[in-house]
């Protein structure tokens, strides 16, 4: 590894010490003259018909200065064309929670106060709640007429082609979409395999759980001009949302990101921004409105349901036959989940020479989806990883021998018939399999080991930055991304790599849409792998202009120069040199012939680079009481080239954490009526410290091509694995398959009883 | 929020009598981590709450010697957890206090708090149950006592009438020979309401067990004693197989419902479980004493 | 019903404000006080994000009543800092990366806070417990431990 300046090296966030202190701003501490409190009133049935809604008692509550409904709006319309334009329900409500009414007040308690005083009549409606029996002919119909699909949510996180079955019926039906993969003769490869392992497993909805709760700020000025302070992963994309909801150009929206409490793929679709964005233009005055924990629970966009039939068969001497899927994937009441990643990974990480995959995506009476960290990754890995182990089981063949057997590699093909771009899940599994904590790893009774490896693909989307040099000689990165997850520290890091400075000389900015050059979401893990190259290139251009700057100051050519300790000086002649600073006073001084230093990066990336995460659990079993307590956990994952470790190991210890919570602990749990049963985080859990050990962290890099410095995205990778790696550490403990997540301690006992009562 | 009104007496007299006469429709706020949830929820909506918190007489812990031991019922849970008179003269309280919530929840929350609210899973009731803890009750007529084993009425419901101020409870002295054991089950390590809470006490004379007191949380619309249980094992001498026998018994006692949190045929199984556990460290701990 | 003044002392200084009785200490700290490092996570005292201090313990400010601290002293993540710089903490905090968004940050200093004040020599299942009632969804806690453990050894040496 050659020295570098930045890359590679452990800086402190710049956002840090704002954090620890308390100082750092999100949309919920802000507070503006004349500002109101937005609260919603929620429908508590699954599916039901608006009878009436009567708000004269609210309005006539002293404090309250608006309430709407859903006939005060324009473009509301009966069937929505996503989620984010279902604005307030209009005639029906097809999920519990769904915004029948808005308020704005003085203050939230009298907002909640009016919200008491709203009166709606219901008729309440046969609810599809169950996607297997919402499949079914006959079933309640989520959707009473179709409308052109809204797919930008399924665009945002289908990082990969898919093989859409078109519809050949006109009969209404919750199947909103059908996909089928075939290669080779499964029929033939199951004749020929000496063992086959069928199972069904289940993962339920989960919640994304960011600490922050969906909070926005919106108010208009008097030429009709939008501005919203928002908690969001896309300045840009929310901008061309609420202009399309709204009907209003985007050049009469600006969007300013505020600090994001967590998204993890959630707050893309704005399901609140556009109401408060009324609220305001209604009431001519700033409206705040935030949800409540219980909100975002019931009424937010959790990651869809997924259930998998999984038919694998392999030969005796080890080789693979015939891998068979069906897929069905609950998204609830809108369309574009990514049933696509699920079958592609469930079918795509291992060489099955025949194989067939059919999912439906199916609608329900529910809440609908959205993207969750490496959306659908988590669900396939899961269940191709517990049917390998239990294939390695039945064939008498250790696990990790079967998976380095037969783990794709560079150019083999995906189900999908297009091949596997570069990738390291060789290298993944070779980690995993040289660390002591497998090569050491003993039986004993009620403890087991397991591990897990999985990938995912990454977006592309095109990317701009610009990097400007102050008077003083600093560089700030002018940029549109918003910091998720630190990407801001990377990308300074970036700049100063390839401009030839220290880190701490470049700072970053998060401009808003007025001003800031395009970037596309922070979500795909292409925020260091598209944005990252655009500021790269930014950095680029910058430098070749402070060298075109110098060489005029120093009468040498651009090509004998270097950049080092803060000073423009000529190879092998230090002495003769220019400090940045005073590049920076020359190139903005009054009457100065040099034009400033405006570096300036447009990049689109259209290689996908997958990055591969793989997970080792050691867990011990009280068998007594079901109870799964992890002894040690190991995270492994190919970033391509780790920008700054500090980073990495905060996204893989993260990822781990909540790769865990969706194996052990973590479902939203709805009623057969379609009411979700635990609406807090009391009984929707999430991961404590207690809960877990160190999560130790071991870096793999095998770098992109593509990405800058050979970084790959490392946001998604680490939650994939985690579930699998769990299923097979418990599966180890007590000889059991556990294909219903989360495994919790009750699934655990009952493993056990029968397991007992059969043997 | 709901929008309530605030009082603050200074004594408990003056609690009770703001109960009598600002009369029904508010609530006592001691910790406030049930109440101030009920209210947020709007499922509770209490035109007044009269808090506790400066009522000093209600927080403290008192060594009545042969009594026994009197916690104020506005002791917060932490106080308990981390109380030598207590982890001396009450393990099996500081074994329900301290699991409740978090450090954060438990610098607020209190015994009668968690009494009073009365849900079937409260983690201190299992445990003064089997300690035969008497509440003690002040109202517009006075003083009166109430054993815990008769102090729960169903979920959310006590004996307390809607004038009444829990004093606290008094925890007689246990015999010599005896031990006792809280344990429960959640899902997590901490943070989780418990699926199932088992209390066992047990006392010994020359190997022979003379009393026994198991109590089982949330398998019922209130803590409840499994006096087959019990029957099982007094007069016996104590055995790893009695043992056993006597928490399958007080499975049997169990009366669970299945909800999101478990089900019934889950919680019968951890009530034998848990059963077997704390009688185990309760017949050891009462060996201990005795040799 | 009326408001009703609160006396406390928040961060070293005496305030004396008029509150409305249903007021949290956590609404009271961000919407009258203008503190707004304690945040609301949950409302249900769930997630710690709204961790004050209260006479020194750690308490979740949403489910106290505002009132309830008159005559009492609150410390929030602002009180911290001093004059002098950061909080141990707070420095360790940032120099280990053990925070991501930042949102559960604030709450998570001030336990980590009342912890040492209270057992400066944990062991790692003790530091562990204690921030148990902080949840934080992007770090998996590990670099929490670590920063905290930094703090016990920079006070050992």
């Amino acid at each position: 590894m050659t020295d570098t300046l930045a890359i590679g090296q452990r800086v402190d966030r710049a956002d840090g010490v704002g954090k620890v202190t308390g100082r750092a701003t999100y949309v919920a501490d802000l507070k503006v003259a004349g500002m109101l409190y937005g609260k919603m009133l929620r429908s508590p049935h699954a599916h039901a018909k608006i009878r009436s809604i009567d708000v004269e008692k609210a309005r006539a509550l002293p404090g309250v200065r608006c309430v709407l409904t859903a006939a005060d709006l324009d473009h509301v319309d009966d069937e929505p064309a996503s989620r984010a334009h279902a604005v307030l329900a209009k005639g029906r409500v097809r999920f519990q929670g769904q915004p029948v009414a808005a308020v704005a007040a003085d203050d939230v308690h009298t907002a909640e106060e009016a919200l008491d005083l709203i009166e709606v009549e219901y008729e309440i409606l046969p609810a599809a709640i169950d996607p297997l029996e919402s499949m079914q002919d006959g079933a309640p119909q989520v959707r009473q007429r179709l409308v052109e699909n809204d797919d930008s949510e399924a665009q945002a996180h289908a990082t990969v082609a898919t093989n859409e079955v078109k519809p050949t019926s006109n009969k209404p039906t919750n199947v909103s979409t059908r996909i089928h993969f075939a290669r080779g003769d499964v029929a033939r490869g199951f004749q020929d395999s000496d063992v086959i392992i069928e199972q069904t497993y289940h993962i339920p909805h989960v919640h994304q759980s960011y600490m922050e709760p969906r909070a926005a700020l919106a108010s208009w000025d008097h030429q009709g001009h939008l501005t919203v302070h928002a908690s969001c992963q896309g300045i840009f994309a929310l901008r061309a949302e609420l202009a399309s909801i709204l009907h209003i150009p985007e050049s009469r929206v600006t969007v300013i990101a505020e600090e994001i409490g967590g998204g993890f793929g959630a707050k893309i679709q704005p399901i609140i921004e556009p109401i408060t964005a009324l609220l305001a233009q209604k009431t001519r005055r700033p409206v705040k409105l935030v949800l409540s924990r219980s909100e975002e629970l019931i009424a937010a966009t959790p990651a869809p349901e997924t259930i998998v039939e999984l038919k694998t068969g392999a030969k005796r001497d080890g080789s693979l036959t015939a891998l068979k899927a069906r897929v069905v994937m609950d998204v609830g009441c809108f369309p574009g989940g990514p049933l696509n990643n699920v079958c592609l990974l469930a079918a795509g990480l291992y060489k099955f020479p025949a194989l067939e995959v059919d999912g439906f995506e199916v609608l329900t009476h529910k809440a609908s989806q959205a993207a969750y960290r490496a959306p659908g990754a988590p669900h396939g890995t899961f269940v191709i990883e517990s049917q390998m182990d239990a294939l390695a089981s039945a064939l008498g063949i250790d696990r990790m021998e079967l998976r380095l057997r037969h783990c794709i590699a560079t150019g083999d093909l995906m189900p999908n018939g297009h091949p596997w771009p570069f990738n390291g899940m060789r290298q993944v599994l070779d980690a995993i399999a040289c660390h002591p904590a497998w090569l050491e790893r003993k039986q004993a009774p009620n403890r087991g080991v397991g591990f897990a490896v999985g990938g995912w693909m990454g977006g592309l989307q095109p990317a701009s930055a610009t990097v400007r040099m102050d008077r003083d000689g600093s560089l700030m990165i002018v940029t549109g991304a918003v910091d998720l997850t630190g990407t801001h520290t990377a990308f300074r890091q970036i700049a100063a790599e390839e401009i030839g400075v220290a880190a701490d000389q470049v700072a970053i900015t998060t401009a808003n849409t007025d001003s800031a050059p395009f970037a596309g979401t922070s979500a795909g893990s292409k925020v260091i792998y598209t944005i990252g190259n655009a500021v790269k290139a930014a950095a680029a251009d910058a430098r070749e202009q402070i060298l075109e700057i110098a060489s005029r100051e120093l009468e040498a050519a651009p090509v004998d120069l270097e950049i080092r300790n803060g000073k423009v000086s000529v190879k092998g002649a230090a002495e003769r040199s220019i400090s940045l600073s005073k590049i920076g006073q020359v190139s903005t001084a009054i009457g100065s012939k040099h034009t400033p230093v405006l570096g300036r990066g447009t990049t689109t990336v259209t290689q996908q680079s997958p990055g591969f995460a793989g997970q080792l659990a050691e867990v011990e079993v009280d068998p007594g009481t079901g109870n799964v307590t992890i002894l040690r956990y190991v995270s492994f994952q190919d970033v391509g080239r780790a920008i700054n470790p500090t980073l990495v190991e905060g996204q893989m210890q993260g990822g781990s954490a909540q790769g865990i919570g969706i194996a052990l602990s973590e479902q939203l749990v709805y009623s057969p009526d379609g009411r979700l049963l635990n609406a807090s985080l009391l009984d929707y859990r999430t991961m404590t410290a207690i809960d877990l050990p160190n999560i130790e962290t071991v870096i793999v890099e095998v770098p992109s091509p593509y990405g800058p410095f050979g970084a790959k995205g490392a946001g998604e990778p680490p939650i994939v694995p985690g579930p699998a790696a769990l299923a097979n550490a418990v599966r180890d403990a007590t000889g059991c398959d556990f294909p219903d997540l989360p495994i919790t301690p009750e699934k655990v006992v009952n493993a056990l009883r029968q397991a007992a009562a059969t043997s | 929020m709901y929008k309530f009104d605030f009082i603050a007496p200074q004594t408990a007299a003056e609690a009770v009598a703001e109960l009598q006469n600002r009369g029904p429709g508010g609530k006592l706020l001691a910790g406030g981590t049930d109440l101030l949830l009920q209210i947020k929820a709007r499922v509770m909506k209490p035109a007044y709450v009269v808090d506790l918190s400066r009522v000093g007489e209600l927080a403290q812990i008192e060594d009545r010697s042969g009594e026994g031991v009197f916690v104020g019922s506005m002791v917060r849970l932490r106080t308990i957890q981390l109380s030598p008179v207590l982890a001396e003269r009450s393990p099996i309280l500081v074994d329900g206090a301290k699991l409740v919530g978090s450090i954060q929840i438990r610098n607020l929350a209190t015994l009668g708090g968690n009494l009073c609210n009365a849900a079937p899973s409260a983690d201190v009731s299992p445990p003064l149950i089997v300690a035969g803890a008497r509440a003690e009750i002040l109202g517009p007529a006075g003083r009166r006592s109430v054993s815990l084993d008769d102090f729960f009425l169903g979920p959310r419901r006590t004996v307390l009438r809607p004038d009444e101020v829990l004093l606290g409870v008094l925890i007689p002295r246990a015999p010599r020979r005896s031990g006792g054991s809280y344990l429960r089950h959640t899902p997590r390590k901490e943070m989780d309401i418990a699926v199932v809470g088992v209390g066992s006490a047990v006392t010994l004379d020359d190997g022979y067990c003379t009393a026994a007191r198991i109590a089982l949380g949330a398998v019922a619309p209130t803590p409840i004693r499994s006096v087959k249980a019990e029957s099982v094992l007094v007069g016996q001498r104590l055995s790893t197989e009695l043992i056993t026998r006597a928490a399958e018994t007080a499975a049997e006692d169990a009366r669970p419902i299945s909800d999101v949190r478990g089900s019934a045929e889950f919680r019968r199984h951890l009530v034998a479980e848990l059963a077997k556990r704390t009688l185990t460290t309760a017949w050891a701990q009462a060996q201990g004493e005795e040799a | 019903m009326s408001k009703q003044i609160l006396h406390l002392t928040v961060n070293g200084e005496d305030r004396e404000i008029l509150v409305q009785p249903y007021q949290t200490l956590l609404e009271v700290l961000r919407d009258e006080i203008g503190l707004t490092g304690a945040k609301e996570g949950c409302g249900t005292g769930d997630c710690g994000c709204c961790t004050v201090l209260l006479d020194g313990k750690p308490v979740t400010s949403c489910l106290v009543v505002g009132l309830q601290a008159d005559g009492h002293q609150v410390t929030t993540v602002e009180g911290l800092e001093s004059d002098d710089g950061l909080d141990p903490i707070q420095q360790a905090f940032v120099r280990r990366g053990a925070l991501q968004c930042g949102f559960c940050i604030p709450g998570a200093v001030v336990m980590a806070r009342a912890l040492l004040n209270e057992n400066p020599n944990p062991t790692e299942a003790e530091i562990r417990w204690a921030m148990a009632g902080n949840l934080c969804r992007c770090t998996g806690y590990t670099k929490w431990i670590e920063a905290i453990q930094d703090v016990v050894q920079e006070v050992k040496a």
